[in-house]
C-alpha cells in the first residue's frame, strides 16, 4: 500500500471512531496532529487505530518496540514496506 | 485539632491551580475549617466525598481528620444505585461535593475509626473497597517529600478520586507543592494545563506517558521529577522519557492498592536489582515464589471492607499475580497470571464486562479479553454472540452506546466482533 493509500485507511477508521462516538469528523490530511486536540480521540483509539492498520495493512511496525509518530502522515508512512 | 495539612487560613500561597483560577491554602482551609464545623453540628461520623475536584477531595480529608470521622472517597463515574447502596451500608451521614449534602442516614452505632476508604472501579459491579489508616497514607506522602519536589507543581493525571490520585494530592499538599488539575482530561488538555502552570513534576502511567510524548514539543516542559507506575515501565519508554527531559530524575514505582509503593527505582533501567529480593529494601520485602513476586509491606492497607483481592499468606505475605523473570542481576515484571486486563494503567475484570454485554438485549453469550498494542499495552476487546434474528448492525450500535454510558472509558470494548460461537474449552471455560 502506499503512503496515500494508508493515510486513506486512517482516516476511515477515525472519521468511523468519531461517528461511533456522534462527533464531528474533521477532514484528515498528513499533517494533522492525532492527538493534538483537534481530534476528539484518546490514546485508546489511538491504541485501536494501530491494531486496525495491522489488520488491515498486514504487518506491525512497532513489533520491535514504540516508534515515536505526532501526525497521520508520520503514522502512515510507518506501514510503507 | 490541625488538620492533616497544617493548612493556616491566612496563607494566601496557591494549593491547586485550575485553568481559569487558583485555590489558596488559606481559602482550603476556611472551607475545611466549615465543614468540620457543620460536620460537628450534625454528629456526622461517616462522611462521603464525590467529586473530582481536588478542592472538595482535600476539604473533605482534611474535615475528616480534623473531625475524627470516617471518610469514604467515591468515583464520580459510579452508577447511583451503588453510591447510594454505600451510604446506606455504611450508615454516611454527609455526601461532600459542589454542594454539601446531609443524607439523613441514621449515625448507626459503629463508632468511626478515623480511616479512609477507597473504592477500585467497579463500574459494573459493586467496587471493591479498601480502608486505609490516615496515618499510614500521611506518612506515605511525607515519605514522598525529598528536596527535590519541595515547592514543586504536580499534574493530576491520575483519576483524583483513585488511589494514585489521591496519593499525589497528598504529597503535593503535605510538602507545599501545588496541584494542577487540568481542565480537560485529554492529551492535549493535560499539556495545555501543565505548560500554563509551569509543571515540575508529573507522576503518570507508561501510557500516558507515550501518548504525552507525541502531544508535546521540545521545551515545553521544565520537568524536576518524571514518575511512572500503575504498569510495568518499559525500556523504549524510559529511554524516551530521558531524552525528552535530560534534566528530570526518571522513577517507577511498583506500587498495589493493598501494599501501597512497595519500591522506586531511579536508575532509568526497567525491572529492579535482584539484589532487591530477599532482603529489606525501602521499608518492603520482596520474595518470588513459583514465579510470582510476594511482598512484606509495613504500609499495606488496613483490610477489604468488601472482597479480599489478593491473598494474604499465613505468614503474612501478600501473594501477588505478578510474574517475575530474573536475567542476570535484574528482575523483570513480566505481566499477570490473573484475568485482569490493564489498560493503560487501569485494571478491567473481563468477567464484569461480559456479564454487563449478557444483560444487553439480543446477546446470547459474550467473551472478554485483552488484546495487546504498542499504545496502551493492552485494549479491552470482546466477541459476541446475538441471539437469532437479531439484526447484526443495529445490536451493535446499540451494544456500543450502551457500553459508552454505563462503562469508563478505559472499559469500553475497543474491539468488538460479532461471532457465531464461542469456543469452550475442556476446562469449562470460554476460551
Amino acid at each position: 500500500m502506499t503512503e496515500a493509500e494508508i493515510l486513506g485507511q486512517i482516516s476511515t477508521i477515525v472519521t468511523r471512531m468519531l461517528d461511533d462516538k456522534g462527533l464531528p469528523a474533521p477532514a484528515i490530511t498528513a499533517e494533522t496532529e492525532l492527538l493534538g486536540g483537534e481530534l476528539k480521540i484518546d490514546s485508546l483509539d489511538l491504541a485501536m487505530l494501530v491494531r486496525e492498520l495491522e489488520d488491515a495493512i498486514g504487518h506491525d511496525p512497532f513489533a520491535e518496540g514504540f516508534i515515536e509518530f505526532r501526525t497521520a502522515g508520520e503514522l502512515a508512512k510507518l506501514y510503507v514496506k | 485539632m490541625a488538620g492533616a495539612f497544617n493548612l493556616e487560613s491566612d496563607d494566601d500561597t496557591p494549593i491547586v491551580e485550575y485553568a481559569d483560577r487558583v485555590l489558596t491554602r488559606g481559602e482550603l482551609a476556611r472551607r475545611a475549617e466549615d465543614l468540620t464545623t457543620f460536620a460537628r453540628a450534625n454528629d456526622v461520623q461517616r462522611m462521603m466525598v464525590h467529586s473530582d475536584d481536588p478542592l472538595h477531595i482535600l476539604r473533605a480529608i482534611d474535615a475528616a481528620v480534623r473531625s475524627q470521622a470516617d471518610l469514604f472517597i467515591a468515583h464520580t463515574n459510579l452508577p447511583a444505585a451503588h453510591i447510594n447502596a454505600i451510604i446506606e451500608t455504611f450508615a454516611i451521614g454527609l455526601v461532600i461535593g459542589a454542594e454539601d449534602a446531609l443524607t439523613g442516614a441514621p449515625a448507626g452505632d459503629a463508632a468511626p475509626t478515623g480511616r479512609i476508604f477507597m473504592m477500585t472501579s467497579g463500574t459494573t459491579g459493586a467496587p471493591k473497597i479498601a480502608a486505609h489508616d490516615v496515618e499510614a497514607l500521611m506518612r506515605r506522602a511525607k515519605a514522598a517529600i525529598t528536596p527535590n519536589n519541595r515547592g514543586a507543581k504536580w499534574l493530576l493525571t491520575y483519576q483524583p478520586t483513585g488511589f494514585a490520585g489521591v496519593q499525589v494530592q497528598l504529597t503535593a499538599a503535605a510538602s507545599g507543592g501545588v496541584i494542577v488539575a487540568p481542565a480537560e482530561r485529554s492529551p492535549a488538555g493535560f499539556l495545555q494545563a501543565a505548560r500554563q502552570s509551569g509543571v515540575t513534576q508529573i507522576s503518570a502511567t507508561p501510557t500516558f506517558w507515550r501518548s504525552f510524548l507525541m502531544t508535546m514539543r521540545p521545551g515545553d516542559l521544565a520537568l524536576r521529577q518524571v514518575t511512572l507506575g500503575g504498569e510495568a515501565a518499559d525500556q523504549a519508554t524510559l529511554d524516551r522519557i530521558r531524552k525528552a527531559f535530560p534534566e528530570a530524575r526518571v522513577t517507577h514505582i511498583y506500587a498495589s492498592t493493598e501494599a501501597g509503593v512497595v519500591f522506586s527505582v531511579h536508575d532509568g533501567l526497567e525491572g529492579f536489582p535482584a539484589a532487591w529480593l530477599d532482603q529489606s529494601n525501602q521499608g518492603a520485602q520482596l520474595r518470588v515464589r513459583d514465579g510470582f513476586l510476594h511482598i512484606l509491606a509495613p504500609n499495606a492497607m488496613q483490610s477489604y471492607v468488601s472482597d479480599n483481592a489478593q491473598p494474604v499468606l499465613d505468614d503474612g505475605w501478600l501473594a501477588t499475580a505478578d510474574r517475575v523473570e530474573l536475567r542476570g542481576d535484574r528482575a523483570f515484571i513480566v505481566g499477570r497470571d490473573d484475568s485482569t486486563i490493564n489498560v493503560g494503567g487501569s485494571k478491567v475484570y473481563p468477567l464484569a464486562i461480559e456479564q454487563f454485554l449478557l444483560q444487553q438485549t439480543g446477546v446470547a453469550e459474550a467473551r472478554v479479553f485483552g488484546q495487546p498494542n504498542p499504545i496502551s499495552g493492552f485494549l479491552v476487546a470482546a466477541e459476541v454472540v446475538l441471539d437469532p434474528g437479531v439484526d447484526a448492525a443495529a445490536a451493535r450500535t446499540a451494544i456500543l452506546a450502551a457500553c459508552r454510558e454505563a462503562l469508563a472509558s478505559y472499559q469500553v470494548p475497543r474491539v468488538f466482533k460479532i461471532v457465531d460461537a464461542i469456543a469452550v474449552r475442556e476446562s469449562g471455560k470460554k476460551g
